[in-house]
């Protein structure tokens, strides 16, 4: 029964699959070819942009501003985040505001960006970075909210050093809230990279996006769009993994 | 603990004056001259809130993002649904539906462009494409989550399909709806401003792109500050509603 089930549930997917490139297929071929392009024409593209070794030089480029972005925001908002989460008074002050920027549609500074700090490759690190800090600071100091004030009386009333503290209360209790901060970084930094080749100098993945996009190089767009895609499913996916890893750990859910 | 709250709004205005504060002696002291802050962006907030241009911009990015929520919650809430109440549709939708949403969807605009051209449409398509996955995707966790009992209890009077889904389906699963609602709304600001940007229509995006070029950079922050202003707008009026229509569910699941 649990194994019929299983081929059921498999043979559906498979259906999905070839369901959906059949469609592509034939909607490609039917369309203008400046318009669309067929599923074949584009896995063939993609080969071609593998082989040449432009997919990989160019995907290296975003992954390294990827990194560089979300490295520094990781660092800084972390550190930044569990000193608030001490330090109540300030969290108190900051967290309405930190609250709002984050909020706030980021992208939105770019021009800002653009026109005070022009063309240069850390003006790109600044926008992913911007992109990833706002997240993991604002659910990390949601993190400390939550931590509940007798935990850290009854610490101090065995007497438990500020070390101590930090071990046994205030890092498990925000840091699974810091792990969610971490993959909605993931999300948006992806986000950044992109909007940051796109409109500040061109580079990586975005610039491969516009410059197909402006010669009607529909496959090698289509082909891009679908890297692009599998690297978001890929990302997200570690970030939830990295997520549940903690939040199970806490014996916490959703 | 006690007096920390009774003194919290004198805490937080204290930390706004700090902020804004750091903010004006750090570009005073470090930043070209046209550099926003605060006493220079309440110095051109009247002229720019009265001027004809602005309030354009800002009408014509709402109605594009109402616009573009609309359709998407109308089409996400029934994909969404027909993915949690029919198994078969869920496994065919599934991996377009998880893999699109964890696309970061700036990639999305050149191909946007070559088929909506270099129009307003091309603008309501992207906010429409940003905010229909995380709608869809909340509303089929929803739709899976309605109490069995309900169900039962239903087929056991011989209810309709269209009481099953729209009676108990749909109103079970509200507050997942506004989850996604509200992950939708963030969403859907970006894909305006960055679609905004990409094909230079009329919008708060292209107001802040256009000012900032020509280095007026206080109108162009108090831009941001209207979009800022629609986020947390629009995130209040949801949980207002939550708390008035639906006051037995405390927050959503995010």
């Amino acid at each position: 029964m649990n194994t019929e089930a299983r081929k059921v549930r498999w043979a559906t997917y498979a259906v999905s699959v070839l369901g959906g490139a059949a469609l592509w297929e034939l909607a490609g071929r039917r369309a203008n070819a400046a318009v669309a392009a067929p599923l074949s024409a584009t896995l063939l593209r993609l080969w071609e942009m593998i082989e040449t070794g432009e997919l990989s030089a160019s995907l290296g480029g975003s992954l390294a501003l990827f990194v560089a972005g979300f490295g520094i925001a990781l660092f800084t908002a972390l550190p930044f985040g569990l000193l608030l989460s001490r330090a109540r008074v300030l969290r108190v002050a900051l967290s309405d505001y930190i609250l709002l920027v984050n909020a706030m549609p980021m992208v939105a500074l770019i021009p800002f960006i653009l026109s005070i700090f022009g063309l240069e490759l850390g003006a790109k690190v600044l926008v992913v970075f911007l992109f990833c800090f706002f997240p993991i600071l604002y659910n990390t100091i949601e993190g400390a909210d939550s931590v509940r004030p007798e935990l850290i009386e009854v610490a101090r009333s065995y007497r438990s050093g500020e070390w101590a503290i930090w071990r046994d209360v205030m890092l498990p209790g925000t840091f699974p809230y810091a792990m969610t901060g971490v993959r909605q970084a993931i999300g948006r930094g992806l986000v950044g990279v992109v909007a940051a080749e796109f409109f500040l100098s061109a580079s990586g993945i975005g610039q491969v996006l516009m410059t197909s996009g402006r010669n009607f190089d529909t496959a090698g767009l289509l082909a891009t769009v679908l890297v692009i895609t599998f690297l978001g499913v890929a990302l997200m996916g570690l970030g939830r993994a990295l997520e549940n890893r903690f939040t199970a750990w806490r014996g916490l859910s959703g | 603990m006690k007096r920390i709250s009774s003194s919290t709004p004198l805490i937080k205005l204290a930390g706004g004056v700090l902020v804004l504060g750091a903010w004006e002696v750090v570009v005073r002291l470090f930043a070209p001259a046209y550099v926003a802050r605060p006493t220079s962006i309440v110095r051109a907030l009247p002229q720019a809130l009265s001027s004809a241009g602005m309030l354009a911009a800002a009408g014509a990015t709402l109605r594009a993002v109402v616009a573009g929520l609309l359709i998407a919650v109308v089409s996400g809430t029934l994909v969404g649904l027909a993915m949690g109440r029919i198994k078969a549709v869920d496994r065919l939708l599934k991996l377009y539906v998880n893999g699109l949403y964890a696309m970061p969807m700036v990639a999305i605009l050149p191909l946007i462009t070559i088929w909506f051209g270099y129009s307003s449409a091309a603008r309501l398509a992207t906010v429409v494409f940003a905010a229909f996955f995380p709608i869809a995707m909340n509303a089929s966790d929803g739709a899976r989550s309605v109490p069995a009992e309900y169900l039962e209890v239903a087929r056991a009077c011989r209810a309709r399909w269209t009481d099953v889904w729209f009676g108990i389906t749909l109103p079970s699963s509200l507050p997942y709806l506004l989850a996604g609602l509200r992950l939708a709304i963030g969403r859907a600001l970006v894909g305006a401003v960055v679609a905004e940007f990409f094909i230079s229509i009329d919008g708060l995006g292209y107001f802040i792109l256009f000012q900032s070029r020509t280095f007026h950079h206080d109108a162009a922050f108090v831009a941001v500050l209207l979009l800022a202003g629609f986020a947390v707008g629009m995130d209040a009026l949801i949980g207002w509603v939550t708390r008035r229509h639906l006051p037995w569910y405390r927050t959503a699941a995010a």
